[in-house]
């Protein structure tokens, strides 16, 4: 702690000031982490933009990436990143590129640009900030540190092998002296960990691997034999949450491998799939739950563990609660993992046979991936993903963008050694995409807006004191009521919304940031220049 | 149809090995000489399919996943293991080596490019275990208001080969073809057309005589010709036995 605090006070003068990052309160002029401060609300007190005069949005600038051009596998640069802001100045990233951007302008400061050598370009989710240094990860496993000012590489360390096919698209969580990144990948059977490393060496403090080491080890039952657990998957690609006065740290993993075939690791396969609470000093699980036990149909559970404090039932409680890509929302007590809410918001939930005593959902084997094809009404390779989910304490209600359909999943490979995927998902019949508000009381829908025609991608949710809730919808940024769902403003963009948008003041005004394709939008309400 | 389903394959295998960032691909060729070698000489400990048996798994392996032209597995082939009881092979010529490396690395295309899969598993995708008596009287209860087993589904089961194919053709038989639209203005005029745009802020149609027309989503009426709605009633109703027992009833229209 004292080394902590030693850098923070020398860290004022340009970078980040460590303070900044809390629970629920954000300074205005700062969006230190990922989802802005450690609660992944991304809730923003701001009310400067309100009911009362978002039709006065305009675009105040924009920043097309140029330069870059088609990316490996996945065609032309997309924004996934949630900028960080600091000292007026905006970083944000896709795969193999960190950009810093003046936020008042829109004008380019630095670029930095790592080669491709591997790994997967399918997202890069953003920068970690600590005093002075950046931190990003290049997608063939490389943990590299920079100096916010210009750029320049402090270090680099290797931190997961591309060559078997672990990838790294995670934006760095900072948290007290630990800098803490996951990994991806699903394709050769690998086994998830999550790091915790020193924000000025880049050395290993910790790792949490999210599969039991050795028989006879603690959740080693809920695997059938050691090879299992060293190919059982559970990835850690997307950012936690934190609690500091709890001091625990909450993070969701993904599915178990091999993928869809789930004949040679019976079991509950803990701990993918699932929320697991750590000691971001130790690396120690404290307590865990799984929403997809036995996983068989490509269910990430790295969805964002929101935390919030409500009161349920006349008690004050401390909260946590996830929108599921296995289509189950879930409200948790963050203190133990106790079990408040467990209801299905795609479809009826008819993969599982009901829940089990801590409220997780039970598999119906009849409904893992079959040769000739087993359908569920949700879609079958998930009811959400990744882009942001928002809590607003005003309306009580927790947002995601979500689908909802029939799928069905194949299973292929039938030997008793499966390996890989081993099956696939599909069938996408009657599909639609909506954004969902759920009622954190009762995992019941309040209200749902679903999109007219084909919307596709809408990606992540803001919410803000201002009463608006900003979301992506057919193209366009669209500005909601959060307690009814009705459209009070939208902005047609040049692609469709492609991060989670967010928001700050700088020199007196309230900006919303968002991406949408290789553009990143900076808008401000008209008649406030300063 | 099969060619273009092969080259459509074949872009996709490729297209997914260079997502996956998996390097070049293996020499089928090559891959093909060394299957023979493989066997006679490594399956014995390492298993058929190279994924292990009383020696490791050669198919997650990190030498072979590592190993850009040989060097590695070469090395290995050459020198053995002895301490974990691989016997060394210092005979064995560099082609073989290299026709055995390129079995191994087809394995792991196998596996982990999962734009393969569709061509692996082509066989296995063409079986069905419905009933085809079964998959009758759910047809003849459920679907005879709209199709018939005599007229426009008579040749299904020629024209969809492959059961799972049949299979999703018959939940959901969406095309992708231009969606008809009428759309009744405020005035209470309608224009039908074939929809250009249709979203939560624009609706844009191309009419019979080729005009064009933009409106406002919430200044007009939108009704979209929706001719899925039996299919769409069915959905909740299926049982899995359901709908392989139709897939096997339908596969036998030809």
């Amino acid at each position: 702690m004292k080394t902590f605090f030693l850098i923070a006070s020398l860290a004022l003068g340009q970078g980040l000031d460590p303070a900044s990052f809390s629970l629920f309160k954000l300074p205005p002029a700062v969006w230190p982490t990922y989802n802005g401060d450690y609660s992944g609300r991304r809730f923003s007190d701001l009310e400067q933009i309100n009911q009362s005069n978002v039709g006065l949005l305009k675009i105040e600038w924009m920043y097309r990436i140029q330069g870059v051009g088609p990316q490996r596998g996945v065609g032309n640069p997309t924004i996934k990143s949630t900028p960080l802001l600091a000292n007026g100045i905006l970083y944000f990233t896709i795969p193999d590129h960190v950009f810093a951007i003046d936020a008042h302008t829109g004008d380019r400061l630095w670029q930095y640009d790592s080669e491709d050598h591997g790994g997967h370009l399918v997202g890069q989710r953003g920068v970690g900030m600590y005093g002075n240094w950046l931190y990003f990860m290049s997608p063939d496993g490389w943990f590299i540190s920079l100096d916010a000012k210009d750029g320049k590489e402090r270090w680099k360390k290797k931190i997961a092998d591309e060559k078997l096919q672990y990838f790294t698209t995670i934006a760095p969580m900072v948290v007290k002296n630990h800098i803490l990144i996951g990994v991806g990948g699903d394709a050769m059977d690998v086994r998830g960990y999550l790091e915790s490393r020193d924000p000025e060496t880049g050395e290993l403090q910790w790792r949490w691997w999210s599969t039991p080491e050795k028989i006879g080890d603690q959740a080693a039952d809920t695997w059938p034999n050691k090879s299992a657990m060293d190919h059982g998957g559970g990835m850690t690609w997307l950012p936690g949450t934190y609690d500091p006065e709890l001091n625990l740290l909450y993070w969701g993993t993904g599915n178990a491998n091999p993928v869809f075939a789930g004949q040679s690791r019976k079991g509950a396969n803990l701990w993918t799939a699932s929320i697991v609470a750590l000691n971001p000093d130790t690396g120690k699980l404290v307590w865990w739950f799984q929403a997809s036990p036995h996983d068989t149909h490509d269910w990430d559970n790295v969805e964002t563990p929101v935390l919030f404090d409500a009161v349920i039932a006349g008690q004050p409680r401390k909260l946590l609660a996830q929108g599921a890509r296995c289509g189950w929302f879930f409200v948790l007590d963050r203190t133990n993992g106790k079990n408040l809410v467990s209801a299905p918001f795609s479809g009826t939930g008819n993969w599982a046979k009901g829940v089990d005593q801590k409220g997780q959902p039970i598999p119906d084997p009849a409904k893992e991936p079959k040769e000739n094809g087993s359908m569920i009404d949700m879609p079958a390779m998930g009811a959400t993903n990744w882009p942001p989910p928002s809590y607003d304490p005003q309306t009580e209600l927790f947002y995601l963008n979500g689908t909802e359909g029939y799928g069905i999943a194949y299973l292929y490979d039938t030997s008793d050694n499966p390996e890989g995927y081993g099956g696939g998902g599909g069938g996408n019949f009657d599909t639609k995409s909506a954004l969902f508000a759920i009622d954190i009381h009762t995992g019941s829908v309040k209200w749902k807006h679903e999109h007219s025609g084909s919307a596709g991608v809408s990606g992540g949710i803001l919410t803000t004191a201002g009463k608006l809730l900003f979301t992506g919808d057919s193209g366009n940024l669209v500005a909601f009521d959060p307690s009814s769902g009705k459209i009070l403003w939208h902005q047609r963009l040049t692609s469709s919304v492609s991060n989670g948008p967010s928001t700050w003041t700088l020199d007196g005004r309230q900006y919303i940031i968002v991406g949408a394709g290789d553009t990143l939008y900076a808008f401000t309400l008209a008649g406030k220049n300063q | 149809m099969p060619a273009l389903s092969l080259a459509a394959q074949e872009a996709g295998r490729g297209g997914t090995r260079e997502f996956l960032g998996l390097g070049p691909p293996p020499d089928a060729a090559a891959a093909k000489k060394g299957e023979p070698l493989y066997a006679a000489n490594c399956a014995a400990c390492h298993g058929k399919t190279a994924r292990g048996g009383q020696a490791p798994d050669l198919v997650r392996s990190v030498v072979v996943l590592h190993d850009e032209k040989d060097e590695e597995i070469s090395a290995l082939v050459k020198n053995g293991r002895p301490q974990a009881g691989m016997p060394a092979f210092p005979g064995m010529p560099q082609e073989d080596i290299h026709n055995i490396s390129q079995f191994l690395k087809l394995q792991v295309e196998l596996t982990a490019n999962r734009g393969t899969y569709g061509q692996t598993y082509s066989s296995l995708r063409t079986q069905t275990s419905g009933d085809p008596r079964k998959g009758r009287e759910f047809f003849e209860a459920n679907c005879t208001a709209c199709h018939s087993a005599s007229g426009d589904l008579s040749k299904i089961g020629a024209r969809f080969p492959q059961a799972t194919t049949l299979q999703a053709r018959f939940i959901w038989p969406a095309h992708s073809g231009p969606v008809h639209a009428i759309v009744t203005e405020k005035s209470g005029r309608i224009i039908t057309g074939t929809i250009l745009k249709f979203d939560d802020f624009d609706v844009a149609l191309r009419d019979a005589r080729g005009d064009y027309h933009y409106w406002p989503r919430a200044e007009v009426q939108v009704k979209v010709d929706d001719n899925l709605g039996g299919h769409r009633a069915l959905l909740p109703k299926y049982s899995d036995a359901d709908l392989h027992n139709i897939t096997a009833y339908l596969a036998t229209l030809k």
